[in-house]
């Protein structure tokens, strides 16, 4: 009797080894959900990538740039509103997004975002924009930016 | 005796519970019907009382001149932005769209404006473009900076371009509030950057009653 359990119990930490160790492989535990951008017109010369990134890892990372085929150039902003009420928009101070492991970090309206300025592509309802995204550690991750109402 | 006070207080309480029930029925009613309208509309947006109202200006659209006054007898919401915006100016008139459709025939009673605070890049031509991607509906007016600084005062609108160090060249810093004018000229309702098109509808929804 006491044996079986033993062997359960082993069998059980072996499956338990093998999923975490799949789960970890691929893009060193960075994952990358639910990017997004709005809709804008083609005289619009900007638009935002929103999206989220999550290190199930064990190791910190950072999001220190990104590129697109849809934008002359990709920067991470972050939009605040100042003391005055005023809206206000900046590169990201120390130019990175840091993601430690274990934590998620959201880009998201009224905030982070992914600037891209002077749109190579339509940003219509439905487009399907490629964008990489350049981390610290993990290097490049390429991914599809899904241009939609929020 | 003990027996004949117990008979006593129960047989009252038995005459007073039909009382009772029916009191508890009829509060009930009212604190369901009636309270709700007494009490007053709670807006999303903050409300204002100006006695005055606001200033008149008239700036450039793509179809010619067009002054705040031309729409006297609608409600106008007003906004300043920049068609550079990526972010909260997209959103914002986007979310207007959308309250307009869930007002449906009276949003004909509803002019959306947008002004630019950004002439150097944004002609009257590319700022009719770009509003009209949200809504063919709405007006993007623009002129000399210092016309489009003396139409932005009197609303407590300031802005201001910064020098940023990437490929924006520039970007500009604007208080990005929905400014909502009755159908008398006066400024009632500001309402913040991030409002749902909600929350839109119901203050304007109300505002046109
Ligand atoms: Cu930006």
């Amino acid at each position: 009797m006491k044996r079986t359990t033993t062997h359960w119990a082993l069998a059980g930490l072996a499956i338990l080894m093998a999923t975490s160790t799949m789960s970890c492989g691929g893009d060193a535990g960075l994952e990358i959900s639910d990017a997004w951008g709005l809709p804008s017109p083609s005289v619009a010369t900007t638009g935002a990538f929103f999206l989220t990134i999550t290190n199930n890892g064990a190791e910190d990372d950072a999001l220190i740039g990104a590129t697109s085929p849809a934008c002359g150039a990709a920067e991470l902003h972050e939009s605040s509103m100042d003391d005055q009420g005023a809206m206000t928009m900046q590169p990201v101070a120390g130019g990175r997004i840091a993601v430690p492991a274990g934590e998620t970090a959201v880009l998201e309206q009224g905030g982070l975002h992914v600037m891209c300025i002077n749109k190579l592509e339509e940003f219509t309802e439905g487009a399907q924009l490629d964008l990489t995204l350049q981390f610290e550690k993990a290097g490049d991750i390429p991914l599809t930016v899904e241009i939609r109402e929020r | 005796m003990t027996d004949t006070q117990e008979t006593v207080r129960s047989s009252s309480v038995g005459r007073l519970l039909p009382t009772v029930l029916a009191i508890t029925v009829v509060l009930a009613l009212f604190a369901w019907l009636v309270l709700p309208r007494l009490r007053p509309y709670q807006f999303n947006g903050t409300v204002l009382q100006s006695a005055m109202p606001v200033p008149d200006f008239t700036l450039t659209s793509a179809d010619g001149p067009v002054s705040l006054s031309d729409f006297r007898g609608k409600l106008v919401v007003l906004y300043f932005g920049y068609t550079f915006c990526p972010d909260v100016c997209p959103t914002t008139l986007s979310d207007v769209n959308k309250a307009l459709a869930q007002l449906g025939n009276e949003a004909e009673d509803v002019q959306m404006i947008m002004v630019s605070v950004d002439p150097a890049r944004d002609d009257p031509a590319k700022l009719a473009d770009y509003v009209q991607f949200f809504n063919p509906t709405y007006v993007g007016v623009t002129g000399t900076d210092d016309e489009v600084r003396s139409a932005a005062t009197p609303f407590g609108i300031w802005y201001e371009a910064h020098a940023e160090e990437g490929a924006s060249g520039y970007l500009v810093d604007h208080v990005a509030t929905l400014n909502v004018i009755d159908r008398e000229g006066h400024l009632k309702l500001v309402i913040g950057p991030g409002t749902g098109a909600d929350a839109i509808a119901a203050d304007l929804e109300y505002m046109l009653r």
